[in-house]
C-alpha cells in the first residue's frame, strides 16, 4: 500500500504545468477546431464524453489530438457509502486510454446513495471515519485507474456538526495517506468561507502546497447573505486575490478558467482567463481597479445543464 | 433520528432525503439543527435549503434542455409541474444526465390526466410521443457508429446499396417531425390534431438530419432494414401493403436520389 502511494505521488510530483487552460464547452468546438486559438490546454468534463459515440467523441478526439487535455469528472463520488462505480471507472478508463489525459480530477464530495445520484457535488462528513472511508476508496479507484487521481475542494453551502478535521487539514491527510493530487479551486474556498465562515487565506495557507497540481478559478453570484458558485460571469476581484496568494505558495501550477453557464463566445472567455497573468505577482496582483458586486437570490449552485448534450443540426 | 453518534451512511441517507423529498416536517427541523452548523448570516434550515432549491432546479434544467419542444408544446408552467413530479417519482439513477429523461414518455403515460376516463383526450397522447421522439433524438446523437461512409451516386447499382447503421424510421399518430421541426425554426406551432406521420432521422458527420416521409418510404426503408435488398422491398410492398409494383419502379430514381441526398444509404 505505501509502495503504490509512493509511487503516485511520484508522479503526482513529475506532473507538468502546461500553462493557462479552459474548460471545453460545446458552444465553442467550432471555433476551436477552425482557428485552432492559442490556449495552453483544455479540462473536457470526462461524463459529456465517457458515453458519447457521436460528435462530442469525434470533436475530443480532434482537440486531443492538437492541445493538452485533462479529464474533470463530476461522477465518482468519492465520498459515498454506496459501493464505487465500476461501470463508471471502466469508461472512465476507456476515455483516458483514448484521450490520454495529462491527469484526471474529480471532487472531494458525494453525489448520492442507495443508487440514486442528486447530481450535486454534496458535501462530505469531515471526520476520521470519513477521511478513513474516502481514502479506501481513493485508493481503490487509482489502483483501477493505474494512475493517481487529484481531487478538487467543492464549494460548500454547508457544515456538519460532527465533523472534527478543517476542510485543508482533511486534504491534507488525503494527499499524504493516498498519494493522489490536489486541484485547488479559488474560488470554491472563497465561496465556501464566506457561506462557513473561515477565513480563506488561513484555509490556502495550511494546504499541502507540492500537492497542488493545479488551479480552479470562476465566478460566482452573491445573495447578500450567502455566495453560490455558478461559474457564469468574470472572476471578482478578491478571488484573483486568493490566485496571487495560491500563485505563490505552490511556485506557479495549471490553472483553468470555469464558465459553465452564460458561456461568453471563445473570445471574451479566453480573455478573462489571460488576465490571470496580471495576477501571478503580489506586485501587480493587488494594485487594480475595483468592482461593483451585483447581488441577486436566484441562482443555482453547480450548474449541470450544459451536460446535456447540445445537438447540432 | 438519533444524531450524536450518526454514522455516515446515516448521514449521507438523511441529507438525501431531505433534497429529495418535500418541505420539512417539525421533525426534520430539529434533526437539521442538530446535524447542521448555523453561520453568522444563515440558519441551519437555510444552509440546507441552498442545496434543497438547486436540487430541484439543476435537474429541471437539464430536462428543459433534453426535451425544448416538449417544454413549448406544455408552456412552462406546466412542464415545471410534470418535471417536478417525475423527479419525485424517477430520480435520478446515473451518474450521466444524458438519460434523466429515459423514463419521462413512460411517466407521462402513467401519469395522463384523463388515465381514468373512458373517452381518452388527444393531447396527452401527442405529449407522449413526442417526449418519446425527443428522447430518441438525444440516444441517436450519441450513438456509437462509424462515422465515415462511402459518398454514393445515382449510378450507384441498386443491389449494392444498404440503409445507413445511423437511421432511425418513427411512425407517429400525430405529425410529430413537422412538428419538431417547425418549433426549431421558431415557427410557434400549434398543437396538431391526430395524424399519421412517418420520419427519418439519420446522423451524417456527426450531426443528425429529420426527414418527413410518406408513408411507402417509411415502409420500404423499414424493408431494407430488416435486410432485403431494394427489389425484395418493392416486391415485399408489393405483396404485404397496397403498393403496385409498377408505381414503386417507377418512382425509385426519385427515392434513390432523395435517400442518398438524405444520408440514408450506404453500400
Amino acid at each position: 500500500m505505501i509502495k503504490k502511494r509512493d509511487q503516485y505521488l511520484k508522479i503526482i510530483n513529475a506532473l507538468p504545468n502546461p500553462g493557462l487552460g479552459l474548460g471545453l464547452r460545446s458552444k465553442h468546438f467550432n471555433y476551436i477546431l477552425e482557428h485552432n486559438p492559442a490556449v495552453d490546454w483544455f479540462e473536457v468534463i470526462s461524463e459529456n464524453f465517457m458515453d458519447s459515440g457521436g460528435r462530442p467523441r469525434h470533436i475530443l478526439r480532434q482537440i486531443a489530438e492538437k492541445y493538452p487535455v485533462v479529464m474533470h469528472g463530476v461522477s465518482l463520488s468519492i465520498g459515498s457509502t454506496d459501493p464505487l462505480n465500476m461501470e463508471y471507472l471502466g469508461k472512465l478508463k476507456t476515455l483516458a486510454a483514448e484521450v490520454k489525459p495529462l491527469w484526471i480530477s474529480d471532487h472531494l464530495c458525494w453525489t448520492g446513495v442507495n443508487n440514486l445520484n442528486t447530481h450535486d457535488l454534496l458535501p462530505v462528513l469531515l471526520n476520521e471515519e470519513s477521511l478513513k472511508h474516502i481514502c479506501s476508496r481513493i485508493r481503490m479507484a487509482q489502483d483501477f485507474m493505474d494512475r493517481p487521481l487529484v481531487f478538487e475542494n467543492p464549494s460548500t453551502y454547508l457544515t456538519f456538526k460532527q465533523s472534527t478535521i478543517p476542510e485543508w487539514e482533511f486534504l491534507k491527510y488525503m494527499a499524504e495517506e493516498t498519494g493522489c493530487g490536489l486541484l485547488l479551486d479559488v474560488n470554491n474556498v472563497y465561496v465556501s468561507a464566506f457561506n462557513n465562515d473561515f477565513d480563506p487565506v488561513h484555509y490556502i495557507n495550511h494546504l499541502p502546497h507540492n500537492r497542488i497540481v493545479q488551479m480552479h478559478i470562476a465566478g460566482h453570484q452573491h445573495c447578500g447573505d450567502y455566495i453560490i458558485d455558478t461559474h457564469d460571469r468574470n472572476v471578482v476581484q478578491d478571488v484573483w486575490k486568493l490566485f496571487t496568494q495560491a500563485w505563490q505558495l505552490t511556485g506557479g501550477v495549471a490553472t483553468l478558467l470555469e464558465w459553465d453557464s452564460n458561456i461568453p463566445d471563445f473570445d471574451e472567455y479566453h480573455t478573462e482567463l489571460l488576465k490571470a497573468k496580471q495576477y501571478m505577482s503580489v506586485m501587480t496582483g493587488y494594485n487594480m481597479d475595483t468592482e461593483k458586486l451585483e447581488y441577486s437570490s436566484d441562482a443555482v449552485s453547480n450548474p449541470v445543464d450544459f451536460l446535456v448534450n447540445d445537438f447540432k443540426w | 433520528m438519533e444524531t450524536k453518534n450518526i454514522t455516515l451512511h446515516q448521514l449521507q441517507n438523511w441529507m438525501q432525503g431531505m433534497l429529495i423529498k418535500g418541505s420539512p416536517s417539525t421533525d426534520d427541523r430539529k434533526v437539521i439543527e442538530a446535524v447542521v452548523n448555523h453561520s453568522q448570516r444563515l440558519s441551519a434550515m437555510r444552509h440546507l435549503n441552498i442545496y434543497r432549491s438547486s436540487y430541484i432546479a439543476r435537474l429541471r434544467a437539464c430536462l428543459q434542455n433534453q426535451f425544448i419542444a416538449l417544454a413549448y408544446a406544455l408552456g412552462n408552467d406546466l412542464f415545471e409541474s410534470f418535471a417536478d413530479q417525475y423527479l419525485d417519482s424517477c430520480p435520478s439513477e446515473s451518474y450521466t444526465l444524458n438519460t434523466l429523461g429515459e423514463k419521462l414518455p413512460a411517466f407521462l403515460e402513467q401519469t395522463r390526466p384523463d388515465a381514468d376516463l373512458e373517452q381518452k383526450e388527444s393531447w396527452p397522447d401527442f405529449i407522449i410521443e413526442l417526449a418519446g421522439f425527443e428522447y430518441a433524438l438525444s440516444e441517436i446523437f450519441d450513438e456509437q457508429a462509424a462515422g465515415d461512409f462511402t459518398i454514393l451516386t445515382p449510378d450507384t447499382p441498386d443491389n449494392l446499396l444498404k440503409v445507413t447503421p445511423v437511421l432511425h424510421l418513427f411512425s407517429h399518430h400525430f405529425p410529430i417531425c413537422q412538428y419538431y421541426l417547425d418549433f426549431l425554426q421558431h415557427k410557434e406551432p400549434e398543437l396538431p390534431f391526430p395524424e399519421e406521420s412517418y420520419c427519418a432521422v439519420s446522423r451524417r458527420d456527426y450531426k443528425l438530419g429529420l426527414f418527413v416521409i410518406r408513408r411507402a418510404q417509411y415502409y420500404f426503408l423499414k424493408s431494407m432494414q430488416e435486410g432485403r435488398s431494394v427489389k425484395k422491398s418493392m416486391k415485399y410492398l408489393a405483396k404485404n401493403f397496397e403498393f403496385k409494383i409498377e408505381d414503386l419502379e417507377k418512382i425509385w430514381p426519385e427515392w434513390k436520389r432523395n435517400f442518398i441526398t438524405s444520408g440514408f444509404l450506404c453500400v
